[in-house]
């Protein structure tokens, strides 16, 4: 069973980071937005590995469903980007990527090799039941503003996109 | 817990082979006897009119940005849905009147967006 | 869960939500009035004005609200205590002074005006959010909340090419600090196994739980990332590129309330999240802030010096300022914690250097606005906020010149100026604290400003106007003018009372004691 786990963990990482890479390297900005999808799914498949079905579902529904959609309109709705495909749409720093993914590297790896004590501890808040009734319970309050914040969101995208 | 999962990795693997399966299928089975006419775009049946790199209008963005939000609300409905049972007995009105709240503050946006004409098509 | 008491102590925020929500509605039914603007203006400030008395009337409240009914000894996400009460005068003041100095400014400059003031209330709830928040759950929606307000504000002139890019670049340095915030607290809240800021520091505070574990190598990454997402509302140095292109490009009325409001929300954050939940780290981010204080001083003071747009020396100049206010910070020594449960009364915590900052803040708060009302009303006037553009003004506007004059003293931190009573209490914790380095930078960085201030000053006091029309101030900026001009001289001259209700105000609730 952990063999399967971690030959899973492995796939879908994979396809993470390839989505991820393609995000980089694509040749024009549409194609690096459905590669963005590609890593989007790949993280809802890391969230179902955690053993955090909610996650997986919202990251599916708004990640992949909403804002890779949002994504590829504001692409199709730039004269410019979708008229010259040409231009390579990263600037080509590899020199300071290198050295970014060093230092990320070197802290994961440190992080890694520590002597980590397993916890005792019950898991924190997963399951869907448990969520909806922190809602209401400790986090009632952020619960509430969510929605104030949303509003805000709302208006402020009408006020600055609409013509 | 993964077993629950299996049937979601069963419907992707039949997923990801659906459209490989029926391409290759009429590969296998169709004629091939290709024309210019046969190899242009296909288009409601008409001849192509312009790139196919159009730009969109803003009204889509518009409505996606809207559609974003409402996703996110219904992304935070779900938990209170599936609590909502237990938490009534154990607390009457009270989660009801606090997503009353949070569902209100909401569709004070969406008066706002359709007083604004955000919804009609242009 | 929700008792009687949250509701009577959230009054503020209630007033707050429930106005912005009442004028963005009412704004769209009553679109066809012709007095729908002024009457909704004078509605917007009522609303205000009415948050600023609910919050006055809290005065000397201990009080953690939205608490589980579970488990009773549990604290809460929102606290009222003297901190959160000086906070929240302080949001509200700041939005009812730009508010005032904006409402004529606002007009013919773009459709949306009936959002414009919804949104300042919205903002204003953000930064009364952010005072209060004792979990870090809050802490970052607030501060979230805050920004996609600030960013909304910023580029609400749609046909400006300068308020778009300055929106454009705070939103993308925004959230990639978000995003760093986030990763800073879901450390913390590995490392701690809880959002509430009491019980991470009951964690901390165990000798057992995580003293000498591997977790302990955590903790300075959390407070770093921490840093970032506070210092970016802040603008201190590392994360301050954003402000001079969103300050130059914003309507200068929020500038000015970018320049004070988002400031001091940010700095009650990081000293409520700092001393509530790490104490036990104040060696650790206490050293912090002295690094990024001098640099954020220091780079402040001298990229003004080359600078022609005046909101932009002031964006660089409110850094330099931000820098000030972080000596205080640094000279906080979490002195005596005592462990007091709610409902007990008293104080919580008691940080030296932490009255330094509120008194600072305040001070800065009408000076710094009163200078912004004096950019405003020659932006609204005569078009321009380039340094020729006030070329004159002591013959166009005698009474703006000597105000903006007495501002400018202020900032410097002249006597008998509010600025002077700010600066003397901050340098004065940073000598307590035997910081005489970090005394040191901010004494030359004090000489340094005077050097740009004196440019404007020149241009206003001795060159000749390219075009000698009176200026004449709308009422509403005359009165905001007279508001930030007679309580920066108020302050300055009569300090007791203001230095009596900062230090009233630095009794943050303390550790909650869990039986």
């Amino acid at each position: 069973m952990n063999v399967f786990l971690t030959s899973i963990f492995v796939i879908v990482s994979v396809i993470t980071l390839v989505g991820a890479l393609g995000v980089v390297m694509a040749r024009t900005v549409f194609a690096s937005g459905l590669w963005l999808i590609l890593s989007f799914a790949g993280v809802a498949g890391l969230y179902v590995l955690l053993e955090a079905p909610f996650l997986a579902a919202a990251q599916i529904l708004i990640y992949v469903g909403a804002v890779a959609v949002l994504i590829l309109f504001a692409v199709m709705l730039t004269r410019r980007v979708m008229g010259d495909p040409g231009v390579s749409q990263n600037n080509s720093q590899w020199g300071a990527a290198a050295v970014v993914a060093a230092l990320m590297f070197i802290v994961l790896s440190l992080t890694s090799v520590q002597n980590w004590r397993p916890s005792t501890e019950s898991p924190p808040l997963l399951a869907v039941n448990a969520l909806g009734e922190a809602f209401l319970g400790p986090y009632l309050l952020p619960f509430e503003i969510v929605s104030v914040v949303l509003l805000v969101a709302l208006v402020g995208a009408i006020i600055l996109a609409r013509e | 817990m993964l077993a629950e999962w299996s049937f979601v990795g069963v419907f992707l693997v039949i997923a990801l082979a659906f459209p490989p399966l029926g391409l290759v299928t009429a590969w296998l089975l169709r004629p091939k006897r290709p024309g210019p006419i046969k190899k242009s775009t296909y288009e409601c049946g008409l001849e192509t009119v312009g790139d196919t790199w159009v730009q969109f209008k803003v009204q889509y963005y518009i409505y996606a940005l809207i559609f974003v939000i409402f996703d996110i609300e219904i992304a935070f409905l779900l938990p209170w849905a599936v609590a909502h049972m237990g938490l009534s007995a154990a607390q009457g009105i009270l989660p009801l009147i606090e997503v009353v709240i949070f569902v209100g503050i909401l569709v004070a946006g969406l008066m706002y967006a359709w007083r604004k004409g955000a919804l009609e098509w242009i | 869960m929700v008792s009687g008491l949250d509701f009577q102590l959230f009054l503020p925020e209630t007033i707050l939500l429930v106005g912005g929500i009442a004028v963005l509605i009412a704004d769209l039914f009553l679109r066809e009035r012709a007095d729908r603007e002024t009457n909704l203006a004078w509605v917007s400030l009522a609303i205000l004005v009415a948050a600023l008395v609910a919050s006055a009337a809290q005065y000397g409240v201990s009080e953690s609200l939205f608490r589980s009914s579970a488990d009773p000894v549990a604290p809460g996400a929102f606290v009222v205590d003297g901190f959160t009460t000086f906070f929240r005068i302080i949001a509200i003041l700041t939005t009812i002074i730009v508010f005032l100095a904006s409402v004529e400014y606002v007009r013919g400059r773009t459709a949306f005006r009936g959002e414009f003031f919804a949104l300042m209330i919205f903002s204003t709830l953000a930064m009364t959010l952010m005072a209060g928040s004792t979990d870090l759950v809050m802490v970052i929606i607030s501060l979230e909340f805050l920004s996609i307000t600030s960013y909304i504000l910023t580029g609400y002139l749609r046909g400006n090419v300068k308020s778009n890019e300055g929106a454009v670049k705070y939103f993308l340095y925004g959230s990639i600090t978000t995003a760093i915030t986030f990763y800073g607290a879901s450390l913390l809240f590995g490392v701690a196994g809880s959002t509430n800021l009491y019980d991470i520091a009951a964690r901390f505070a165990d000798p057992t739980a995580i003293i000498g574990t591997p977790l302990m190598s955590l903790v300075l990454p959390a407070i770093i990332f921490l840093l970032a997402g506070f210092g970016f509302k802040i603008a201190l140095v590392p994360f301050h590129q954003w402000s001079p292109d969103a300050y130059e490009g914003a309507p200068t009325p929020v500038t000015a309330f970018l320049s004070v409001g988002p400031k001091a929300a940010g700095f009650a954050m990081l000293l409520r999240v700092f001393a509530v939940a790490l104490p036990e780290f104040t060696h650790e981010w206490a050293a912090l802030m002295i690094g990024v204080a001098m640099v954020t001083m220091t780079l402040g003071n001298i990229v003004a010096l080359s600078q022609t747009n005046v909101k932009r020396l002031l964006a660089y100049s409110s850094i330099a300022q931000a820098g000030y206010m972080l000596i205080g910070v640094a000279g906080v020594s979490v002195a005596n914690i005592a462990g007091i449960a709610p409902g007990e009364g008293g104080a919580g915590l008691a940080i030296d250097g932490t009255a330094g900052v509120l008194l600072y803040i305040l001070a800065y708060l009408f000076t710094n606005l009163g200078l912004f009302i004096g950019v405003i009303a020659v932006d609204y006037l005569a078009g321009s906020d380039t340094l020729p553009g006030y070329a004159g003004l002591l013959r166009r506007a005698p009474f703006l010149t000597v105000a903006m004059t007495i501002f400018f003293l202020s900032l410097v931190g002249i006597p008998p100026t509010a600025g002077f009573i700010g600066k003397f209490w901050v340098f004065g914790a940073a000598i307590q604290n035997q910081l005489f380095a970090l005394a040191a930078v901010g004494a030359i960085n004090g000489v340094i400003s005077v050097v740009y201030y004196f440019r404007i000053l020149k241009q206003m006091w001795y060159e000749a106007p390219a075009d000698p029309t009176p200026l004449r101030l709308p009422g509403t900026m005359n009165a905001a003018l007279w508001i930030c001009l007679s309580l920066t001289l108020l302050i300055g001259l009569f300090p007791a009372p203001f230095i009596e209700f900062a230090n009233q105000s630095i009794h943050m609730l303390g550790v909650f004691v869990r039986s």
